[in-house]
């Protein structure tokens, strides 16, 4: 067995456990499933029931109702189909990026992967008004007659989801071993058949774990789509939110919900065996020894073409173009939409300035990045656990892919169940919904999977024989985790508390639903303004969008320098 | 060993460890690693478990450091059971193959480590982690950072972290054997050193007997999950109890007892001789001319064969050769030849072997 005996599990009878630690581990996992229960599966379950249950007895007639309007199967078409192209055309060009960026070396390297990384945080509401300003009539790209169409949508999507691509292909590719290669090429391959049949199928796991999360991503679009689509194209999430809101028909949007579940469900079960395959070992080496320098004009013209355009058209672009056009207003270039950031907007479009609005941001940001960590925190030191029975191994996985649902479930279904159920959460007579607590909690569930897939690969790569070293040198379970997982996972978290940071401040769908006006979070006010005619609002929607942008990014930013290099501390994302 | 002395060091009792198959009504349908050992590790005595990969030893050790469950028996240490002990609780420190240094702390961090979990004084952590440090020759390195280490150096360093809290046992699961060769053999003197200095009781895993033989004061050979043989290097290499641990030592070939030519010894019926790596000469090519003429003092010729290939290290020239030995058939074996003829030892050429008794030794058949 040398060395290799402690991952199987023995039939010996079992150790006696200290209750002590027990107990500890009991609260660990208690903790995360409570606040789960109680702000996730209750509200979303109740709403679900709401659409199903008709004076008190199961009624599920609304299945057969919905499915047999066209307009279901259309928004169903319409999900599955922009997803698919969104995926497909993000894999396609996210390869070559993810080739030029990772495994070539070029000066200003550091910088441009930290800039194509920039969509994927920024809040999909200021994509979306990034696109709609560039697509729109009288927009540099107004004369694509794109502005409302599907290929905007799928665009923007991709906007989005290239750098999911490029950096979880990368961080693989970097690391990869380039003799395999150069054995091939030894062999009489030629570069492309050694590509095709050496390090595509090496980066194989990698490129299905980014294509299924970015499909879940895509699937669920809803800002982005709410913003650009119109009235013509939506997907399940934005049909779920108009059916709720508009025509308050719950069964429909119950219906709905459910096929969100399983359409997520599918997809994340695609993830989950792409990123097992992922965790085994490949041959790895360092990255500085597989880079290699960038041959703009011989073997990478091809990728770096496609990078340059992806990255200067697709990501620059809208960026740059947003921020013209906050700078421009009927008078001419001014910052007069900056300045009009400290009223409520023409015509009192909002109850408070913009500037209140990004104030309540940051402080629910701060208060969901707390919860975030804690419970996240939690989960992923629990799942990164290997226990030697069986049971406790199956308890486990079942554990990670429970803490994953707020992926997918609609951020809409679980506003909205939150309105329904917490005004007496648990029969306690404490109307959370007043209490300003509920915008952070929602935040924080949606934010909690982010924390779980950053930390969870730091602390499963630390060697079990390291611990087990540190055991043997007379630290008890509790100091073991203080003075090796602790300071080893620290930096994972640094990241952690960025992105959970970054999602809280730029989080739509379930904030939409439950912030009141005077508690209004940058986002909410960002599509409030759109939404209102003027072109005062529309100047100052994209200067919020700016600032909400540089929020962002500013925080993103902070979180990598935390990162530092070490191997790992990517995380999924 | 004092029969009070055992009793104060590490008694291991007909240990079973089992791995995987957790069959329905304890039905075993995993694998036994650990099949049955019994061993005695007396206080201040170093022993190597010796045996090929895969044979358990590394089990072994990892049930006695209280990372595995004992399927069955007893381990104890002065006496005290060791069930139900965690292995923080043992005192007991481990050292492996690649050292798992900490890499988020410095050298005298690391060093330091075991002592910070005891709660020492800052000033006594200072002086054990610089006298630790001077043992392992490493004086001055304490705030090099890991990554900054050789192979040996780590090695050196998760030495002097696993000794400096005073280990009541200290186990070391091949700690050398991913260092290059003379590397491992220099270290293996300067591991044999310092646990001699600091008068450590050890339990040492390798499957390289050289290492055992450098490092132990006793060597028990282990194989397939059972404890074959343990005894003292040279009476371990002298009287082999079996053929299968002459085998693992590296004795080449066997030849029943009373073969013409090999030497008689009286009361051994049934022994079989056992040739050692030195067992066998290559007789010089003038002798192999004068042979059947009168004696040259030179050994007679025992058997013939043809050269395969010949290497020249340390001193000698190894001749692999093909031969049909009296008594055990076709086989390669290795002689030595202390000449070179003009132009090396050519594979094909027809040599002549002289047995050497003293590389040899019998066993049980």
């Amino acid at each position: 067995m040398d060395g290799h005996g402690h991952r199987l599990s023995p039939t010996a009878p079992r150790r006696r456990r200290v209750p002590v630690r027990a107990l500890a581990w009991a609260g660990a996992v208690a903790v995360p499933l409570a606040f789960l229960g109680l702000f996730f599966a209750w509200p979303v379950a109740t709403l679900v029931a709401r659409g199903f249950v008709a004076d008190g007895a199961l009624d599920l007639s609304g299945f057969a109702e919905v499915f047999s309007t066209p307009r279901t199967w259309r928004i169903i078409g319409l999900t599955l189909w922009q997803a698919t192209l969104g995926t497909a055309l993000s894999v396609l060009l996210g390869i070559p990026g993810a080739y030029v960026l990772y495994r070539c070396r070029f000066p200003g390297q550091r910088f441009w992967r930290a800039f194509v990384t920039v969509p994927f945080v920024l809040p999909t509401v200021v994509v979306g008004v990034a696109f709609r300003s560039l697509l729109v009539e009288g927009g540099p790209l107004g004369f694509l007659g794109l502005d409302e169409s599907f290929a905007a949508i799928v665009l923007a999507l991709v906007f989005f989801n290239y750098s999911v691509v490029v950096r979880t292909v990368g961080g693989l590719w970097e690391r990869l071993d380039p003799r395999a290669e150069e054995a091939a090429r030894a062999l009489g391959a030629t570069p492309w058949r050694a590509f095709r049949t050496v390090t595509l199928p090496a980066l194989g796991p990698a490129v299905a774990s980014a294509a299924s999360l970015v499909f879940l991503f895509c699937a669920t679009a809803f800002g982005v789509v709410l913003v650009l689509g119109g009235i013509r194209y939506g997907t399940i999430e934005t049909e779920i939110w108009i059916q709720t809101t508009q025509f308050l028909d719950l069964r429909t949007a119950a219906v709905l919900s459910v096929v969100q579940l399983v359409v997520v469900a599918g997809a994340l079960t695609v993830a989950n065996r792409a990123r097992t395959r992922r965790e085994r070992a490949l041959n790895l080496s360092s990255a500085e020894r597989s880079a290699r320098p960038l041959r703009p004009f011989g073997a990478d013209a091809l990728p770096l073409a496609v990078t340059v355009v992806v990255v200067g058209g697709l990501i620059a672009l809208p960026i740059g173009n947003l921020l013209v056009r906050s700078l421009r207003t009927p008078a001419g270039w001014s910052l007069d939409n900056y300045r009009n950031l400290g009223t409520t907007g023409g015509r009192n479009a909002l109850s408070v300035t913009v500037w209140e609005a990004a104030g309540n941001s940051l402080r629910t940001a701060a208060v969901a990045t707390v919860l975030a960590i804690v419970v996240g925190g939690l989960v992923a030191l629990v799942v990164s656990r290997r226990p030697r029975a069986r049971a406790g191994r199956r308890a486990i996985t079942l554990l990670d892919s429970v803490f994953m649902l707020p992926l997918g479930v609609s951020a809409v279904t679980v506003g909205f169940g939150f309105l329904i159920t917490l005004d007496r959460p648990l029969g306690i007579d404490w109307d959370l919904r007043t209490s300003g607590l509920l915008v952070p909690i929602a935040q924080a569930v949606v934010a909690v999977p982010l924390v779980v897939r950053t930390v969870l690969p730091v602390l499963r790569a630390i060697d079990p024989r390291l611990r087990e070293a540190a055991a043997t040198l007379g630290a008890s379970p509790g100091r073991v985790l203080a003075t090796v997982d602790g300071p080893l996972a620290v930096r994972s978290l640094g990241l952690a508390v960025g992105f959970a940071f970054a999602v809280s401040l730029g989080e739509f769908g379930a904030t939409s639903f439950l912030a009141r006006p005077d508690t209004a979070t940058l986002p909410v006010v960002i599509f409030r303004l759109i939404g209102r005619p003027g072109v005062e609002n529309y100047g100052m929607a994209l200067a919020a969008s700016v600032v909400l942008a540089a929020l962002t990014a500013t925080v993103m930013l902070l979180a990598e320098r935390l990162r530092g290099d070490r191997p790992g501390g990517a995380g999924e994302f | 060993m004092a029969e009070r002395e055992a009793t104060r060091g590490l008694a291991v009792r007909d240990v079973v460890v089992r791995y995987g198959g957790t069959g329905r009504r304890g039905r075993n349908t995993g694998t036994t690693a650990v099949d049955g050992v019994s061993l005695e590790v007396a206080a201040g005595e170093v022993l190597a478990l010796l045996g090929p990969s895969g044979c358990g030893k590394s089990s072994l050790l990892r049930a006695v450091a209280g990372l595995e469950p004992l399927a069955a028996g007893s381990i104890t240490f002065a006496g005290r059971d060791l069930a139900g002990v965690p292995v923080h609780r043992r005192g007991f420190g481990l050292m492996f193959q690649e050292g798992q240094l900490f890499p988020h702390r410095d050298v005298a961090g690391n060093v330091a480590y075991g002592l910070q979990t005891a709660g020492a004084p800052r000033a006594q952590q200072a002086s054990r982690v610089q006298e630790l440090l001077d043992v392992v020759g490493l004086a001055g390195y304490g705030s090099r950072a890991i990554a900054t280490l050789s192979g040996g150096e780590r090695q050196r360093v998760a030495l002097a972290r696993s000794l400096a809290p005073h280990p009541r046992l200290l186990l070391l699961d091949e700690p050398l054997s991913a260092l290059d060769r003379g590397l491992r053999e220099r270290l293996a003197t300067d591991v044999r050193a310092a646990l001699t200095a600091t008068g450590t009781t050890a339990l040492f895993v390798t499957h390289d007997h050289d290492e055992a033989f450098t490092v132990a004061d006793r060597v028990a050979v282990m194989d397939a999950g059972r404890l074959l043989q343990v005894a003292a290097p040279e009476d371990l290499w002298r009287a082999p109890a079996s053929r299968r641990v002459a085998e693992f030592l590296g004795y080449q070939a066997f030849v029943p007892s009373g073969v013409a030519g090999t030497p008689v010894a009286p009361e051994s019926d049934g022994d079989v001789l056992a040739i050692g790596p030195q067992g066998l000469r290559v007789q010089d090519r003038a002798e192999d001319r004068s042979e059947g003429r009168a004696e040259t003092g030179g050994p007679s010729p025992w058997a013939r064969g043809v050269v395969v290939s010949s290497v020249f290290r340390r001193g000698a020239t190894e001749v692999t050769v093909d031969t049909d030995l009296p008594g055990a058939g076709e086989r390669r074996v290795v002689a030595l030849a202390t000449t070179l003829p003009d132009g090396g030892w050519q594979p094909g050429a027809h040599v002549a072997l002289a047995l050497d008794p003293a590389g040899c030794t019998r066993v049980p058949s």
